[in-house]
């Protein structure tokens, strides 16, 4: 079931370009919020979200080839991390492409079952 | 009285949207041009009242908290599309009419039929599955749209079998409506795929040609007892882990009862793109 954590925040972010630009400004600060939502709400929110502490540690360091391994879902994180990077203007698509390939590359094709 | 008047299936490439509309069109996509060209005069010639769309949403309408195997969309108009997909892929925000009576027809009004136990939507933002093959075939989007979704991205995702029923059904479905209406049935999908896994974007092409070589034939030859066997859950992963959307075709192809008059995986820099014509 943590997969599913995995994939809500990410594809939460991926999903607006204000919450992709709130997120890469502040990473840490960004996950911490969506931790505390969840935790003033008893129901499930749209916003948040808790995470096993190697997810969260994932979504701070922004480490797609760990979030690859974690099982998230391969099509919403390759879309997720053109967002945070290639949109942002940190890298160009060509170079992600390359990088992303090559940092999944040890990791196989996990479960990305929820 | 209504009629199945058109059946084809067609890719949905997002990436397409910007590379093919180039001036001129890129060498690689040339043909994908002319057969997105040929395929939207067979809708012309038609003169269809209604496209219903078997397509799989990209897990933005539905998603983990609710993935439903087959869902048709019943409402007076669609928005289209999300804000990642205008980011990402520079599509616009279109609107499309929907045709709630066929939808109620469909599903089965007060209750469903017996053949497929749908989930229904009176609010659904299409994604670009639904918008990129109205946008390349009707490019005014003046006819109505009725969206099917299939879950094809989240597991479990139905069995091929269920796909073929669906299919069937939609055609005995059409037919039996006691109302006048002329439908295209368009299926949107992809041959061999992968995005976000170590063989996307190898080099250009298809991350598995043996696998779209297959798939051509079984539309070309109206095999569909062979794509039934041959598109289990491990065989579709193993030509791309979005491969499943290729299970659409087999809905198009259980409706049209027959072969194809025109299939081919067409070459680009993306994959081989799906193109299935039938005759009717």
């Amino acid at each position: 079931m943590s997969r599913f954590q995995i994939d809500k925040f990410i594809s939460y972010v991926e999903g607006s370009d204000q919450a992709v630009r709130d997120y890469v400004a502040d990473p840490e600060g960004f996950v911490a919020a969506w931790e505390e939502r969840a935790a003033s709400s008893r129901l499930p929110h749209p916003d948040s979200g808790t995470l096993s502490a190697e997810e969260r540690t994932a979504l701070v360091n922004r480490d797609h080839a760990e979030l690859y391994r974690l099982g998230a879902h391969q099509y919403v994180l390759w879309h997720f991390v053109e967002a945070i990077r290639v949109w942002t203007g940190e890298v160009t698509w060509p170079e992600m492409k390359e990088q992303f390939r090559k940092d999944i590359a040890p990791h196989g094709t996990p479960d990305c079952s929820t | 009285m209504a009629e199945l008047a058109a059946i084809l299936g067609v890719p949905h490439n997002p990436l397409l949207w910007r590379t093919m509309r180039s001036d001129p069109v890129p060498e690689d996509l040339v043909q994908t041009r002319a057969n997105f060209t040929r395929f939207a005069d067979a809708i012309d010639a038609a003169d269809v009242d209604v496209l219903v769309v078997v397509g799989s949403d990209h897990l933005r309408q539905f998603q983990w908290g609710n993935s439903p195997a087959f869902c048709i969309g019943k409402t007076e108009r669609f928005a289209c599309t999300f804000e990642n997909e205008i980011r990402t892929f520079g599509l616009e925000p279109w609107e499309m009419i929907g045709d709630p009576e066929l939808a109620s027809w469909l599903l089965g009004d007060a209750e469903l039929q017996p053949e497929i136990d749908f989930a229904m939507s009176n609010e659904w933002v299409l994604d670009h599955s639904f918008t990129l093959p109205a946008k390349f075939l009707t490019p005014d989007l003046d006819i109505p749209i009725v969206p099917i979704h299939t879950n094809a991205n989240i597991p479990p995702i139905p069995r091929a079998e269920r796909y073929a029923a669906l299919g069937r059904y939609l055609r005995s479905r059409i037919e039996a409506a006691p109302f006048d209406r002329k439908v295209a049935l368009i299926a949107s999908g992809h041959l061999a795929t992968e995005i976000g896994g170590p063989r996307q974007f190898l080099g250009g092409g298809s991350p598995d040609p043996e696998f779209d070589d297959l798939a051509t034939e079984w539309m070309r030859t109206g095999d569909l007892d062979g794509a039934i066997a041959g598109c289990t859950f491990e065989r579709l992963a193993t030509a791309g882990n979005v491969t499943g959307q290729f299970l659409n075709f087999i809905t198009a192809l259980a409706a049209a009862r027959g072969p194809a008059s025109f299939a081919e995986g067409t070459p680009s820099r993306f994959a081989n793109g799906p193109f299935f014509l039938w005759d009717l």
